[in-house]
């Protein structure tokens, strides 16, 4: 798995910064709090849809992951270790939010309808504007088609697909067996052939 | 691996080789179509990696001090308790402290029970247990006799061993 650092730095400190951190060294936490940053932001993200959530659940893995350090003993990678404080957190608040039944619709995805393709406030990029909604109508079939999916299972399929991790990194990571993996795996790809075959047949 | 699923999964992810491939591939009924999901589950992963890739987080930087903050107030909040904690540890009457004197007011409670107790003076006990002390063995008609009390209070039974005894004394009656 990729970081923001340069891949020496992340070989040549992060032991010596989880070392750091527990012995209380908030400095040496900042230091991985920028390495892993956009990774966690950005799974949590593809998996609630939701910038504002993200962004809460992002902090709130990270002062997790701050509080328990301590118990951290080295025995897996730190960033499967942290995934797991992620998918915990996660996943527990989509459960909550399933709970609950709220049943709001992304913002996302509001945010899609209420832009007026022609307005001035349409932000500027080099895409044309008429690519640019079919890109964002494209991404929100895929959101919509996550949705549809368990919370294990997006997290299986997003820690496979998106971030390349072995099956034995993502059991660790959920907290269950490589063969769970596999089978939530198989599903949720059906799942999603399902429902975006007409998308991927005509990219 | 045991179940289809593992193996199917296995097998899209080209984590099969050597004879569990063949053997896979061979226990395929439609080899073709299964290709075909194959090619179908690499267009998702292109799909998914194309549209939703890395998310920027904006505000990065506002976004590492936000969890600086949090951790900071959260560690404050910590040393106030322990804070709190210790004041009130510093206090003479503290919880285990009445405990242990509550437990040692009782123990010299039981203490001093127990010695009142057992300097009762024999005419406090039952009228039975009084008639079967004055009950006297003759010393003449059985010398040898000797006479044994067990007592069980809290059963109130009172046994009364005799041995050697030729005769029950004349005036002996319990009652």
């Amino acid at each position: 798995m990729q970081t923001e650092a340069t891949p020496a730095q992340a070989d040549v400190s992060e032991l010596d910064l989880v070392r750091r951190c527990q012995a209380g060294d908030t400095e040496a936490f900042d230091e991985l709090v920028t390495r892993y940053r956009t990774r966690v932001f950005s799974m949590i993200y593809n998996m609630v849809h939701s910038e504002q959530d993200a962004w809460d659940l992002a902090q709130d893995s990270f002062l997790k992951a701050w509080k328990s350090i301590k118990r951290f003993r080295g025995r897996s990678a730190f960033y499967t270790w942290i995934y797991r404080i992620v998918m915990n957190v996660t996943i527990d608040w989509l459960r909550k939010k399933q709970v609950k039944g709220a049943g709001a619709e992304f913002d996302d995805a509001i945010q899609l309808r209420q832009v007026d393709p022609a307005s001035k406030t349409v932000p500027k990029t080099e895409a044309l504007p008429y690519e640019m909604m079919e890109r964002d109508e494209i991404r929100a079939r895929i959101e919509q088609a996550i949705t549809q999916l368990s919370p294990e299972q997006r997290a299986v399929i997003l820690m496979k697909e998106l971030e390349d991790m072995q099956y034995h990194e993502i059991a660790e990571a959920l907290g269950c067996s490589i063969g769970t993996v596999m089978s939530r795996l198989f599903y949720a790809r059906k799942k999603l052939q399902n429902l975006l075959r007409d998308v991927y047949e005509n990219i | 691996m045991k179940t289809f699923e593992e193996k199917w999964t296995a097998w899209l992810d080209g984590q099969l080789s050597g004879r569990e491939l063949a053997k896979f591939e061979a226990s395929l009924p439609d080899k073709a179509a299964a290709e075909v999901e194959k090619a179908d589950a690499r267009k998702l992963r292109q799909l998914l990696k194309q549209e939703l890739g890395a998310r920027t987080l904006t505000n990065q930087e506002f976004f590492s001090h936000q969890v600086h903050e949090k951790i900071a107030q959260e560690d404050a909040e910590a040393s106030q308790s322990s804070g709190r904690r210790s004041a009130t540890t510093s206090t003479w009457w503290t919880i285990p402290r009445l405990l242990w004197a509550g437990t040692l007011s009782l123990a010299v409670f039981l203490v001093c029970t127990l010695f009142v107790v057992h300097e009762k003076t024999p005419t406090e006990e039952s009228s039975y247990l009084t008639q079967i002390l004055n009950a006297r063995v003759d010393p003449v008609v059985s010398p040898n006799a000797t006479v044994s009390m067990f007592e069980v209070k809290q059963d109130r039974v009172t046994v009364l061993w005799t041995e050697g005894l030729q005769s029950l004394p004349a005036d002996y009656a319990a009652k």
